[in-house]
């Protein structure tokens, strides 16, 4: 097996020489929404002529029973599909552009509670993104740069984004540094639960306020290869907020309020609820975040490699986190991979987090969000990759290439994963009030070449 | 005599160097390597970045944790879930 191994590895090693680089791609692409491009890098495994197009699909679902629209209690009932397609498309032998669309069909048990109108299902939105990248190549220089757009869309936020990138790699391409800077325009609807609307505020979109939110991101990333068998990298993304950090639906109910419950216009009661009137969460307006995090890749053995990641996190609001991933993709077969992998996570809570019913109202910030309570972390999951050379299959696709032949697209790789996700709350808290979230997450790629 | 178990949660530097101890053994010293050098450090699994599949793992991460960043996931801003 490892005389086969050798050799094939040998000839994928001259096949791909655009694959002598660190390979740093931190930022592949932020397929979520959430901006174009960050790292301009050419995907390590793919031919830089090449078109092409990732199918990302999956299934999350949660339960839990700290929900933030009731104030740390209730359901925290969640589905969600996040189908997207990433295509990326060479231009000329330098420049390639990027589009990754996208949407979120999610189901929310908890925020059907914002008006009690309890409805079945449960309440639903839909969120649609849109991302577009553009990307030039200075060969001689060994220089990478990059712009972006996107935008994203659900019912009652609206979200705009640029983006700039640069890469550096070193002439030996042993190292590299990337750098990007990412700035977010966000506009919020003040949906409001509903006993703390204004008199004659009713449920028309058009009759709540708005406010909004800016997000400037700064990332770093550099890598460096260690040894034949080791390479690594390390990253910063230092990300400053403005505007509303709250979220207007959230509840919090407060020990010593001495506000009572208003009956609410629709047939509900908020009395045998909690006896004292909520307040919507109130968070400052400023908030600096500070991520730093190391990669560590080992090629173990021709069977099993070796995928270690640790993040340090610290903010302003108090939450201080540690990150650790490991990641052991075993070589079954040279195409067909299993990678097993294990997470934890811990963080200390925000110093504006209290459970249910356990702020001040003397308290200047509030929140009873779980997020941002102190919890440990932990997933676990398995993955399974099949790539052989030549592809799993192969189809006509309209239109002719270069040659005057017809196309053909490549179906190369098909990549599923399993991973199940469980909150455990801080022992500082009653047991009543801790974490208790589960999640199960089944996600797919199928990778496209043309 | 009592068996004690200890809790990497309770230990988080005690996790890191478990993390990292594979990694230690493995580092002679920063080596410049050539290209054709870098068989081992081309495989698919040797990128040193998030695999595609992973994103919507990434994002659920960041919207249930109040923390995020440096691994190519949502920071803030773009969505309503802060």
């Amino acid at each position: 097996m490892k005389k086969l191994l050798l050799p094939l590895l040998a000839l994928s090693a001259l096949a791909t020489p655009a694959l002598a680089q660190t390979g740093t791609t931190q930022n592949p692409n932020r397929i979520d929404g959430y901006g174009a491009p960050v790292s301009p890098s050419v995907p390590v495994s793919r031919a830089a002529d090449e078109t092409t197009i990732d199918i990302i699909g999956g299934y999350y679902q949660q339960t839990g029973s700290h929900g933030a629209v009731e104030g740390g209690r209730g359901t925290q009932q969640l589905t969600d599909v996040p189908p997207a397609i990433i295509v990326n498309v060479p231009l000329d032998t330098v420049s390639r552009l990027s589009v990754n669309v996208g949407a979120d069909f999610y189901a929310s048990a908890s925020t059907d509670r914002i008006d009690f109108a309890l409805s079945t299902p449960s309440a639903h939105d839909v969120r649609i993104h849109g991302d577009f990248g553009y990307s030039r190549e200075q060969k001689a220089k060994g220089t990478i740069w990059g712009v972006g757009t996107g935008v994203s869309k659900e019912y009652d936020y609206l979200s705009f984004n640029v983006a700039g990138s640069f890469a550096k790699t070193s002439q030996d391409g042993n190292r590299q540094l990337s750098l990007a800077g990412q700035v977010f325009f966000d506009q919020v609807t003040l949906i409001t639960p509903i006993e703390l609307r204004e008199p004659g505020n009713g449920r028309g979109k058009s009759q709540y306020g708005t406010d909004t939110r800016q997000t400037y991101n700064f990332t770093a990333t550099y890598s460096q290869v260690l040894t034949k068998r080791l390479q690594a990298a390390i990253s910063t993304e230092l990300v400053s907020q403005n505007g509303l950090l709250s979220t207007p639906f959230h509840r919090v109910y407060f020990r010593d309020n001495p506000a009572q419950n208003t009956v609410p216009t629709l047939s509900d009661n908020f009395i045998p609820r909690f006896p004292t009137a909520a307040r919507i969460e109130n968070l400052p307006r400023a908030r600096f975040k500070y991520p730093v995090s190391l990669r560590l890749n080992y090629y173990a053995s021709d069977l099993v490699q070796i995928r270690g990641f640790y993040r340090f996190y610290n903010d302003n609001f108090g939450v201080v986190a540690h990150t650790f991933e490991l990641e052991l993709p075993v070589k079954i077969t040279p195409f067909f991979v299993a990678y097993p992998f294990y997470r934890y996570h811990t963080q200390t809570a925000a110093k504006y987090f209290a459970p249910f019913a356990q702020h001040s109202i003397n308290d200047t910030y509030y929140t009873s969000d779980y997020d941002l309570a102190a919890l440990s972390a932990n997933k676990v999951g398995l993955g399974l990759r099949y790539s052989p050379v030549y592809g799993i299959g192969r189809f006509h696709v309209p239109g002719k290439n270069a040659q005057g032949l017809p196309r053909v697209m490549r179906f190369k790789s098909l990549d599923v994963r399993y991973a199940n996700y469980q909150q455990t709350g801080s022992s500082i808290y009653l047991a009543a009030d801790r974490a208790d979230l589960k999640a199960n997450i089944i996600s797919f790629d199928l990778g496209f070449a043309l | 005599m009592t068996l004690k178990t200890i809790s990497l949660s309770a230990h988080p530097r005690l996790a890191l160097g478990l993390l990292l101890l594979p990694f230690g053994a493995a580092l002679p010293s920063c080596v410049s390597v050539k290209a054709y050098q870098k068989v081992y450090l081309n495989d698919e699994d040797m990128k040193l970045a998030s695999k595609t599949v992973e994103t919507p793992e990434t994002n659920f991460e960041s919207y249930r944790e109040g923390a995020g960043g440096a691994n190519g996931g949502k920071v803030g801003g773009g969505c309503g879930c802060n």
